[in-house]
């Protein structure tokens, strides 16, 4: 090795500009919000700004890697930058009005948001086990601070803390993981895990089980889920829009990542019975447990442990083709997910309270645009056709199926219909209960109306016209390195 | 905009609803008229654009006609592919027919969230005709389910007193079966792509499919045929139906009896029997085994049935099982006769519920013993009621008679004599049931003095009914006007059935597809032997 970690020339801070630009805007948020506090109404704009900055850094920025073949610029790491920036994007639209309704509207938010959206690009960027840990953990770190941001009310400060001592836990096993690796192969560089002979062995297969608990944990994936609930019922809802999808993408890319370094030959039916186990677990445990919630962030985490059960589905079918699958399914996932929360954040008005689903009674004649937005999530969640989250499912037991896995497939589908259960009594109480109360609901804050719109059309766009997302994932998987 | 109308007549028919229900949203809420107006207008248009399909159909041909074809997702071959043969072109004219019925009776009849309900019905005709004209699988899929979404709504919404149970219990059932119906799809496409490299998920690809063993066929067939029966509804799977036909709004009832229904056995004749026909041979008897249960469980419980509204649903479950034992019996004159009785039932169901629905505007029961004696009082209503029983119980002269002789006798000359000997007990409990109905209700002394005041039926009710009417009387009087129109896709989806028996009979040749590229090859050769296949279509 000639470079040493740090040693690095203007090639390399070309390519880290879009994390450059979004540290650094994170510290004049911050400095802003304190110095300037008139400065205030511009933080969300600012913020939306550097996203669409870094973005754009990212995808002009020329591919290949740098850092010493630390850190990659690819189509897999341009879609995956793409995905997270719309998550962030939404999260930042429905911050302002959010903040409006229930006060306390800081710097700190916004720039703790872009500090995440830094990690999550670190993770996905990422060819070195350390440069994607750091990037895990200054994810996990803002959104410690994120999900305890209310902390006068005792559920945000239970959040915090509950997954602050949590994911301290899950970052051990994942540390712990790379140590083993490392003592393996000699280099924290996913690269040089590409030796026949490190598939076989056991300490590998340990230290890779080690990664998908950490990872795993992030991405709420059952056994490892228990956190989620809490934590999204006392987050403020536009930060849940954001860690309910990016975080998880990025944890399932790193994990691909790894395991295609390690299995070039194909996956070992040991690894991929235990992939696969896991992904019912998830399915099954997610789906029944939120048919017995009342509470709708309560019940969307649970949704979303069940969906990260879909998504495992693709993982265990390993190969670039279940690759692309997995990225058309987090694309579907932003968009019903992220549109999903950002309609809890416009429907409720008091933050202060519990969300249960029985708040929305009659909702659908009394603010008829926020609910129709939540229904249409809600049926592409649930994977009804023409709609994004069906494209999103399609692929992915289209691609189960190609591997002859049809048991899972068959225990997906039962998940699936199982899932329709709750999702369609949320739109019952929507469309199907009278009012609670028949005072004019306040009018809609144009932000929020961006973003529930924007979700809506890219539910319908990418349900309706998908094979251009289609070709966009399959150039993003042919661009990992390794595997088939 | 003629060039548009003769290349793309289907596409637009598929999609005027939809672009209709898009402009209603721009409605204010309160324009309640006006909404229901222009739905109206809309679905009216489209039943006039519908029209050149009857007129230029061709006769002669048994393939598929007014073809379009167009990449969807090319990537894995999906397309957008449609047309329509002569199956598919009765049900689409019925559903472009019972859509303005049901719409015009709601004129008068829905209150709240108007515009939400027109919007509904478009996208449910949008819906329909999709997944009539579609003749790709992925596609015939999307519309399938898209079907389901704005039914809930209506059930759910415009429904009765248990219309959440209702509609909770009509989605999960229909999911239920579809889902695995999924999956299906994906095995077959993704068998096609080992075979013959490519990707397609065109029927006319999938149908010259074979399959590595029997076993196989029969899951995939099982798979399917579960997804059509509970639409049908075949007996044990029926028991979504009275639910939601009973809490259903009428125009929600019209357009679930009078079209849903079919769509089960359409998916059977046009799906699944082609693509596994060795499966839907070896269980066709048992398909009109359920027939024949069907038939005789549905009438008795008829029979015994209160409430109007429940008593046409379950003469739905009756009337369809006498539809399933035309299929089973697989003869000529049985699947002629069948799918025209498809149609009868369209029209008598509709215009029994739309008449159930005007006494119940008036009276708020659906009671049968609630009425009694009211022919006195609303002449033209029991008229019109007269009309359609008999044409629902197959009295000569009427469509119903037509449909139902067809089938007794396509079965008779079967191997399963004994179906139409039960079917045609059917028959006659039809008419009991039905014509006690009418005595009860009709009939009888007047015994409540608040039905001496019941108004008559109203002119645009009197308009909707009176169009089912006369088509009744059409079928009744010229059958081979529609019969021409079927026989000869009738005819091919026997012959595709009856060809691919033999090709399979030679199970040795699927095995020897997995055992490297020259099997591949025989399999390519053998595909273009079969390209003459009758499900190829007009291209």
């Amino acid at each position: 090795m000639t470079t040493s970690f740090l040693s690095f020339g203007p090639n390399d801070l070309a390519a880290a500009m879009p994390e450059i630009v979004l540290a650094a805007t994170g510290c004049l948020l911050v400095l802003l919000d304190a110095f300037a506090p008139s400065a205030r109404r511009w933080l969300a704009t600012l913020s939306l700004l550097a996203v669409a900055a870094a973005t754009w850094l990212l995808v002009a920025a020329p591919r290949g890697t740098s850092f010493a073949g630390r850190y990659e610029t690819s189509d897999l790491t341009v879609a995956a930058g793409l995905f997270a920036a719309a998550t962030a994007a939404i999260a930042i639209l429905v911050a302002k009005p959010y903040f409006q309704r229930t006060g306390g509207e800081k710097g700190e938010f916004y720039a703790l948001l872009l500090w995440g959206h830094l990690g999550v690009s670190l993770m996905t960027r990422g060819l070195d086990l350390l440069v994607v840990f750091i990037g895990l953990e200054t994810l996990s770190l803002s959104f410690y601070v994120l999900a305890a941001f209310f902390r006068g009310i005792q559920a945000s400060s239970e959040a915090g803390l509950k997954y602050f001592l949590t994911g301290a836990f899950a970052s051990a096993f994942t540390l712990y993981g790379i140590a083993l690796l490392f003592g393996k192969a000699g280099s924290v560089r996913i690269a040089a895990l590409a030796r026949p002979e490190l598939a076989t062995d056991p300490l590998v297969s340990f230290a890779l089980l080690l990664l998908i608990v950490g990872f795993g944990f992030k991405m709420s994936l059952a056994p490892f889920h228990a956190w989620a609930p809490d934590v999204y019922q006392g987050m403020p809802t536009p930060a849940v829009a954001y860690l309910s999808v990016a975080p998880k993408g990025a944890s399932l890319l790193v994990l691909y990542r790894v395991l295609t370094a390690v299995f070039q030959a194909g996956m070992p039916g040991r690894f991929q019975t235990a992939l696969v186990v896991l992904a019912i677990l998830s399915m099954s445990l997610g789906n029944v447990v939120a048919l017995a919630q009342r509470d709708i962030k309560r019940l969307l985490a649970y949704s979303g442990i069940a969906h990260m059960g879909y998504v495992t589905i693709a993982l265990a079918v390993f190969g670039r083709e279940a690759l692309a699958a997995v990225i058309v399914y987090f694309f579907t996932y932003v968009v019903s997910n992220g549109g999903a929360f950002a309609a809890v954040s416009a429907l409720y008005r008091d933050e202060t309270k519990p969300h249960p689903v029985g708040l929305l009674a009659g909702e659908g004649r009394r603010t008829p645009f926020p609910s129709a937005v939540l229904a249409l999530c809600l049926f592409s969640l649930a994977g009804i056709p023409a709609t994004a989250g069906f494209i999103g499912k399609f692929f992915v037991f289209k691609a189960a199926i190609e591997q002859g896995l049809y048991a899972l497939a068959i225990i997906g589908v039962v998940n699936s219909l199982v899932s329709i259960g709750y999702y369609l009594k949320i739109v019952y109480v929507l469309y199907m209960r009278e009012p609670l109360d028949q005072e004019r609901p306040p009018t809609l804050a144009p932000a929020d109306r961006l973003a529930l719109g924007l979700c809506a059309a890219g539910i319908l766009a990418l349900g309706v016209f998908p094979a251009g997302l289609w070709d966009l994932a399959r150039r993003a998987a042919a661009s990992l390195p390794f595997g088939r | 905009m003629r060039a548009l109308f003769d290349g793309h007549l289907l596409t637009v028919l598929v999609f005027l609803p939809s672009a209709a229900a898009a402009l209603l949203l721009l409605f204010p809420e309160r324009r309640a008229r006006e909404a229901k107006g222009f739905a109206l207008a809309a679905s009216v248009l489209e039943l006039g654009l519908s029209l050149p399909l009857w007129t230029r159909f061709d006769l002669v041909s048994g393939t598929f006609q007014f073809v379009e074809k167009a990449e969807w997702i090319p990537a894995l071959g999906i397309s957008y592919t449609i047309g329509i043969d002569g199956i598919s072109l009765l049900l689409v004219l019925l559903t472009t027919l019972l859509t303005p019925v049901s719409l015009l009776y709601s004129l008068t009849h829905v209150e709240k969230g108007v515009r939400a309900f027109s919007i509904s019905f478009l996208v449910l005709e949008t819906g329909v005709v999709g997944t009539l004209v579609a003749l790709d699988l992925a596609l015939f899929y999307v519309f399938w389910e898209v079907m389901l979404v704005p039914m809930y709504f209506i059930i759910g919404i415009w429904g009765g007193a248990r219309r959440i149970y209702a509609a909770m219990k009509f989605f999960l059932f229909t999911m239920a079966g579809s889902l695995l119906m999924f999956l299906a799809i994906l095995y077959l496409a993704v068998r096609n792509r080992a075979v013959t490299g490519e990707w397609s998920f065109l029927l006319s690809d999938l149908v010259s499919l074979t399959y590595p063993t029997m076993a196989i066929q029969t899951v995939l067939f099982a798979a399917f045929a579960l997804a059509f029966a509970i639409k049908v509804p075949v007996f044990p799977l029926h028991t979504w139906l009275p639910d939601a036909h009973t809490e259903a709004p009428t125009a929600g009832s019209i357009i679930l009896a009078g079209i849903l229904l079919k769509l089960g056995v359409y998916g059977y004749l046009r799906f699944a029997m082609p693509l596994f026909p060795d499966a839907a041979i070896r269980y066709a008897p048992w398909l009109g085994v359920l027939g024949v249960i069907g038939v005789i469980y549905g009438a008795f419980v008829a029979y015994a049935q209160k409430d109007m509204k429940r008593l046409v649903a379950y003469s739905s479950v009756s009337h369809l099982g006498l539809v399933v034992i035309g299929i089973g019996a697989f003869t000529s004159a049985a699947m002629t006769g069948s799918v025209l009785q498809m149609i009868n039932h369209g029209l008598s169901t509709g215009a029994l519920f739309l008449l159930v629905g005007v006494l119940y505007e008036r009276s708020h029961t659906r009671e049968i013993a609630d009425y009694g004696g009211i022919a006195g009082v609303v002449p033209v209503t029991t008229a019109l009621f007269l009309v359609a029983t008999f044409s629902s119980i197959g009295l000569p002269g009427l469509n119903g008679f037509v449909g139902e002789f067809l089938i007794l006798l396509g079965t008779w000359t079967s191997n399963h004599r004994w179906w139409a000997v039960a079917a045609a007990t059917g028959v006659i409990f039809s008419a009991i049931y039905m014509l006690s109905l009418v005595q009860r209700v009709f009939w009888n002394p007047l015994t409540r003095e608040e039905n001496r005041r019941l108004p008559e039926i109203r002119v645009s009710e009197l308009v909707a009914a009176g169009v089912l009417v006369v088509l009744m009387v059409w079928i009744g009087v010229r059958p081979n006007d529609f019969l021409d129109r079927l026989r000869p896709s009738i005819e091919e989806v026997r012959r595709s059935v009856a060809t691919r028996k033999v090709a399979a009979e030679r199970p040795s040749r699927a095995l020897r597809i997995r055992s490297g590229t020259g099997g591949v090859r025989r399999e390519r050769s053998l595909r273009k032997a079969r390209d003459s296949s009758p499900l190829r279509g007009s291209q």
